[in-house]
């Protein structure tokens, strides 16, 4: 039993990821001012029941839950992708400076500056225009080494302060309505922005699987990802176009969340075996992860609710501060 | 080409890799320029020369790993760039410099990953892969290390690892950037017998190396290197003289035969005044 599990270590990974998947989701469900007991939840999940009930569960919790799993699986996917192509484990969409930029875009179509463009579509605008600049300032090295790292720490920074700024020249209801942006809440998913995001998600992740073996090969340095036969260019722009588009999409589903794309890779990285870049578990830890911090928010200071951006920077900034001090052979270059 | 699994000797055919008008630059210093060069097909070619002649610029680039300023390196008198990347990497090994590896990798693990090039997005892991597989770590001598994390391994095992990775890519070709650079002499000796294994399987193998000693001792073919010139090239016994280390490293010396088997030893080395 012992062997099997570890000859098929990264399925038993995966399985053990989706019921912990379906756990957090469950309790998401069950949880929360209103409590709903698991016989009635079943009952509302099945339109019956408690009228109340299933208010709660259809147009409250379920659509939430629903956008917490693909919100956090899609920015764990773009950490994984990102991590691997920067050979880097803080080259994540939060440390680059992606969510914010998708953020300031967003906030700017948002807050009424003129641009009558939707949010997500802004959003990945943003994501697409911070990768680009980033891309650019590191110059010929592109996402290898420090100079990618550093160039998006920058754009993040600024796109932050656009974003601030625009908040504060503008009126208090628009700024009110554009707050959730800013620090990462699924009390503000539009149903459209969360459709969009389920496609991009089966996109990105089918992508991310079909360069799974090139992938694998970036573990090593480059002339031997050459050797294999990757082809290193291409292999780079398309993870690279798939994170933007998973942030992009995600961002404007909940927000600037960065912390998942950080920690829930290194969890998958930990529950699988080496040699393989763990991306489809990678993306469930990830939606793990969303759906139980939002949980948290929502119950620690119940009835007020804590936006899940600050859960996962509670969580994750602690962990961010331990990869850096533990000691390790992986290399953080 | 449909290589078999358990290969035996002379089963190869390497196709043969030449350099024509070669020019390669890091960044815009010229490192190599116009150099002709042709791998003497089933034979072991060390490329010698002083640190920063050249010698590892050219390995890469004949390796495809950087694209020539000008010239081209010719794959079976085809341009390698333009040569499918997987294809390339069915004929041609490289082993690099820089072989880090994943922390908790395995030798098997990292073996596996030689028959990448040999596999199709739906052409999965197979009894014939399984097979090459194993034969590559008993060629390298790693069995009962095969599920050893590569970090817990000696510098010695660890090169036999890559080296197997390469064995089971099962490329005619086999290019070696100073594949003992940083292991003790018994270790060196190891290494060197395992390629000259493969040379005699019929593989056409080219390795830089920094040892004059060890490079004319298991190279068939030598190729000196001065400022990305090729300034010597042919068996080390008959071009291995006095003139041409001076040449090379400004160092004189007097040069004896070893009596075992006739390998050039250098004695008496001064630096020149």
């Amino acid at each position: 039993m012992f062997q099997l599990v570890v000859r098929h270590r990264n399925l038993a990974a995966q399985l053990g990821l989706v019921v912990a998947l379906t756990l957090a989701a469950v309790a998401s469900l069950i949880f929360g001012t209103v409590a709903v007991p698991l016989d009635s939840l079943m009952d509302a999940l099945a339109g019956q029941g408690n009228a109340i009930h299933r208010f709660v569960i259809h147009e409250l919790r379920l659509p939430r839950v629903i956008a917490g799993a693909l919100a956090g699986a899609a920015f764990a996917l773009a950490g994984c992708l990102m991590q691997t192509v920067a050979r880097n484990r803080l080259a994540t969409p939060g440390i680059i400076g992606i969510d914010n930029a998708a953020t300031a875009f967003a906030v700017a179509s948002v807050v009424g500056t003129g641009i009558s463009v939707a949010p997500p579509a802004m959003a990945l605008l943003g994501a697409a225009v911070a990768t680009a600049l980033a891309f650019g300032l590191a110059g010929a090295n592109g996402t290898r080494g420090y100079r990618f790292i550093i160039a998006g720490l920058g754009i993040g920074a600024i796109a932050g302060a656009i974003t601030q700024v625009m908040l504060s020249r503008v009126a208090i209801d628009s700024a009110n309505a554009a707050f959730p942006w800013t620090v990462g809440s699924l009390n503000a998913r539009s149903t459209t922005a969360v459709i969009t995001l389920a496609f991009g998600l089966v996109i990105g992740w089918v992508t991310a699987l079909l360069l799974g073996r090139s992938l694998n090969t970036l573990q090593f340095s480059d002339p031997v990802a050459i050797n294999l036969g990757t082809r290193l260019t291409r292999v780079r722009a398309l993870s690279l176009a798939c994170a933007v588009l998973l942030t992009g999409l995600a961002v404007a589903v909940a927000g600037p969340v960065g912390m998942v794309a950080l920690l829930a890779p290194e969890l998958a990285r930990t529950l699988c075996r080496a040699g393989k870049v763990p991306l489809t578990a990678s993306a469930l830890a990830g939606a793990v992860f969303m759906v139980t911090a939002d949980m948290a928010g929502r119950l620690v200071l119940a009835p007020l609710e804590l936006p899940v951006g600050l859960i996962t920077a509670i969580v994750g900034a602690p962990y961010l501060i331990w990869i850096l001090v533990k000691p390790t052979s992986r290399s953080l270059t | 080409m449909n290589h078999s699994a358990n290969t035996a000797e002379n089963l190869f055919t390497p196709p043969p890799l030449a350099a024509r008008d070669l020019s390669m630059t890091h960044g815009r210093r010229p490192v190599i320029s116009a150099l002709n060069l042709e791998l003497p097909p089933g034979k072991v070619t060390a490329i010698v020369g002083p640190n920063g002649c050249g010698k590892s610029t050219l390995l890469n680039g004949l390796a495809r790993v950087h694209a020539p300023a000008s010239g081209a390196v010719l794959l079976d008198g085809k341009n390698i760039h333009s040569l499918p990347s997987r294809e390339v990497a069915r004929q041609l090994a490289l082993l690099p410099q820089d072989n880090s590896a994943p922390e908790g990798l395995t030798v098997a693990d990292l073996i596996r990953f030689g028959r990448q090039p040999h596999q199709g997005f739906l052409r999965r892991w197979t009894e014939q892969d399984q097979a090459i597989l194993e034969q590559a770590i008993l060629s390298a001598d790693l069995a009962g290390l095969a599920d050893r994390p590569l970090d817990t391994l000696s510098g010695g095992q660890r090169q036999r690892a890559w080296i197997a990775m390469s064995i089971a890519q099962q490329t005619p070709l086999l290019l070696l950037d100073e594949p003992t650079s940083a292991l003790d002499l018994g270790h060196q000796i190891e290494v060197f017998e395992l390629i000259r294994d493969l040379a005699r399987q019929g593989k056409t193998v080219a390795m830089v190396v920094h040892d004059l000693v060890s490079a004319s001792r298991y190279a068939d073919h030598l190729i000196a290197m001065v400022d990305g010139q090729i300034i010597a090239q042919g068996a080390p016994s008959e071009i291995l003289e006095p003139a041409l280390i001076h040449q090379l490293y400004g160092v004189h010396c007097e040069i004896y035969r070893d009596p075992a088997d006739g390998t050039p030893v250098l004695v008496n080395l001064r630096k020149c005044l």
